[in-house]
């Protein structure tokens, strides 16, 4: 696998609920967590996806139907040829003692850090966040990790509230000394702001979105403004460092014409 | 210390003859300042059309081994919000910075350059070539020299001094010819070329072609022989500056742009290829290139491959 495209067949589909489910292909890749590949469903569209796992024989993406892309995305079945390029970006580091933070579908490339950190036998804790149970992917696995420290914040799973709040009194239990972050872009900037409060602050990867033509740094759809970073080459995971001079943080994102949605 | 890489493009002062090519990191004031703080000479920003578009759906830009194919389809945010990134640049910058337009029709190429000329950009280039629009715009205009005499003619009327460039195609009987309808309607400059094809890839897997938009134009190191054999027919029809566009990726290949009779060099694709460090690449090898043979100005070299 590479930047140039390639169909794979769909090998297995996990159905985590309706409307979140699991695609695993052919092993065809070595990527980092937090890597993401481009997919492309023929007659539909192409987007971004962080790797959810990466096993010796297989790779898996975890779709969550949100847009039209998505939704259509459920009706995928193995044997399905979807067209697969990547590793773009950059990855998460694992770090010994590492907290993760994530929030809805943004704990899936968490799960392929996890899956890491547990193989180079480094000690971490996780945060789950999810709106209510239903959004939990593979939640008899995490349930039965002790890593794993799950909220909601309808209180369907866990213990009730968001993720972001749990850091606090996570901190005051074992200092944090590294956070790892995937969600939407207000949690992000929540633990980049939590991490701040220490002197000196916490060390923080934090995995960001924008939407994006190329993925290999060209057609400048996913620039952020104040320093012209690219989310997909300089990202997806910027570090905290990376964030300073960065202008756009209260303002909707660039659409597929470049435009912002009117503020 | 002199600076051999700094050219006089149609009485704009470059620092050095890269030119970032439209449609690369040009969307925002951010990208293209990031691309001029890298080395390029001038920046070119992505094309803009009156209105808002959206473009093709994606795949819209693919690699495949010998540089890109690609129909983004004229996605821009429209003229509007063009304006403030031009203008926001302008404000933090001082690398020239090129306007890129695009219209349906005559009349709105005219109208899209007396808006974008209230941003004052250091020229306006007129993209007359775009090849991923078949559908919706027919037949591109580059193909018709009498069309494009009466676009360049029309836009050289709205934009008062700013300098005029026309973004020209191999995709016409003679490239040369369409030149020399530029340089008789008031064109001050010509950038040639524009992506090459149409071509297509298909998946053999699929079945299907892979882009959205089934075909998209061809940019990267395979077109570069076909540019630099444009720049020289141009340069043979007309005495406007060139910027030789397609294809550059190191110091000779400006080289044989300049050669052929270019004044500045697009570089596009080669930020996939080479990464953003090519501007700063091409320009240490380039000094290198020219400090090591004893010359002072790329002026010298201009279209020295003519005998």
């Amino acid at each position: 696998m590479s930047e140039y495209m390639q169909a794979y067949q769909v090998k297995r589909v996990l159905t985590h609920n309706p409307g979140l489910k699991s695609f695993r292909f052919d092993r065809v890749i070595e990527a980092e967590p937090g890597q993401f590949v481009l997919v492309w469903l023929p007659g539909v569209d192409e987007k971004p996806f962080a790797l959810s796992g990466v096993f010796e024989h297989e790779i898996e993406i975890t779709v969550k139907a949100v847009g039209p892309f998505t939704s259509q995305f459920m009706n995928v079945q193995p044997g399905d040829w979807v067209g697969l390029r990547g590793p773009f970006g950059t990855g998460f580091q694992p770090i010994e003692g590492m907290v993760l933070i994530g929030g809805g579908i943004g704990n899936a490339p968490l799960r392929y850090l996890a899956q890491c950190l547990r193989e180079e036998k480094l000690v971490f804790r996780w945060v789950i966040g999810v709106k209510t149970a239903e959004d939990l992917a593979f939640r008899e696995e995490l349930e039965s990790m002790p890593e794993c420290i799950i909220v909601s914040e309808d209180g369907s799973i866990g213990k009730k509230g968001r993720a972001v709040d749990v850091l606090a009194s996570m901190n005051d239990n074992e200092p944090i000394i590294v956070l790892a972050a995937s969600g939407p872009e207000p949690m992000l900037l929540a633990v980049h702001g939590f991490a701040n409060t220490f002197s000196p602050d916490i060390p923080v990867q934090l995995s960001f979105e924008r939407y994006m033509k190329c993925a290999v740094g060209l057609c400048g759809q996913c620039c952020l403004d104040g320093t012209g970073l690219r989310i997909c080459v300089e990202g997806p995971v910027l570090s905290g460092h990376q964030l300073q001079g960065v202008t756009e943080w209260d303002r909707p994102h660039r659409g597929p014409s470049g435009r912002r949605p009117q503020d | 210390m002199i600076n051999r890489l700094h050219v006089n493009l149609a009485g704009i002062e470059l620092a050095s003859p890269l030119v970032l090519a439209s449609g690369v990191m040009g969307l925002s004031a951010s990208s293209l300042e990031r691309v001029a703080e890298l080395g390029a000479g001038a920046v070119t920003a992505k094309s803009c059309g009156l209105e808002e578009r959206k473009g093709h759906p994606c795949p819209a830009i693919l690699p495949f081994g010998f540089g890109l194919l690609n129909a983004v389809g004229l996605a821009n945010p429209g003229v509007d919000d063009m304006i403030a990134e031009l203008r926001t640049f302008r404000l933090q910058s001082d690398v020239p910075v090129i306007a890129s337009i695009f219209g349906k029709t005559v009349d709105e190429f005219a109208e899209v350059a007396a808006r974008i000329a209230e941003a004052q950009p250091a020229m306006v280039e007129v993209n007359v070539s775009c090849p991923n629009v078949a559908a919706e715009f027919g037949r591109s205009f580059a193909s018709d020299p009498a069309l494009v005499g009466e676009i360049t003619r029309r836009v050289r009327g709205r934009v008062s001094d700013i300098p005029i460039s026309l973004k020209l195609s191999l995709q016409c009987m003679s490239i040369a010819e369409v030149a020399k309808a530029c340089a008789d309607n008031g064109a001050d400059v010509i950038t040639a070329i524009n992506s090459v094809g149409p071509g297509m890839i298909i998946d053999p897997n699929v079945r299907r072609p892979v882009l959205a938009n089934r075909m998209g134009g061809l940019s990267g190191p395979a077109i570069l022989p076909l540019a630099v054999r444009a720049v020289w027919e141009i340069a043979e029809a007309v005495s406007l500056p060139i910027i030789g566009t397609g294809g550059v990726e190191t110091a000779e290949d400006v080289v044989q742009m300049v050669l052929a009779g270019a004044t500045a060099v697009g570089v596009g694709t080669a930020v996939y290829t080479r990464g953003l460090e090519v501007f700063s690449n091409i320009n240490s090898d380039l000094h290198v290139f020219m400090q090591e043979r004893g010359i002072t100005s790329l002026s010298d070299l201009k279209g020295a491959a003519h005998v």
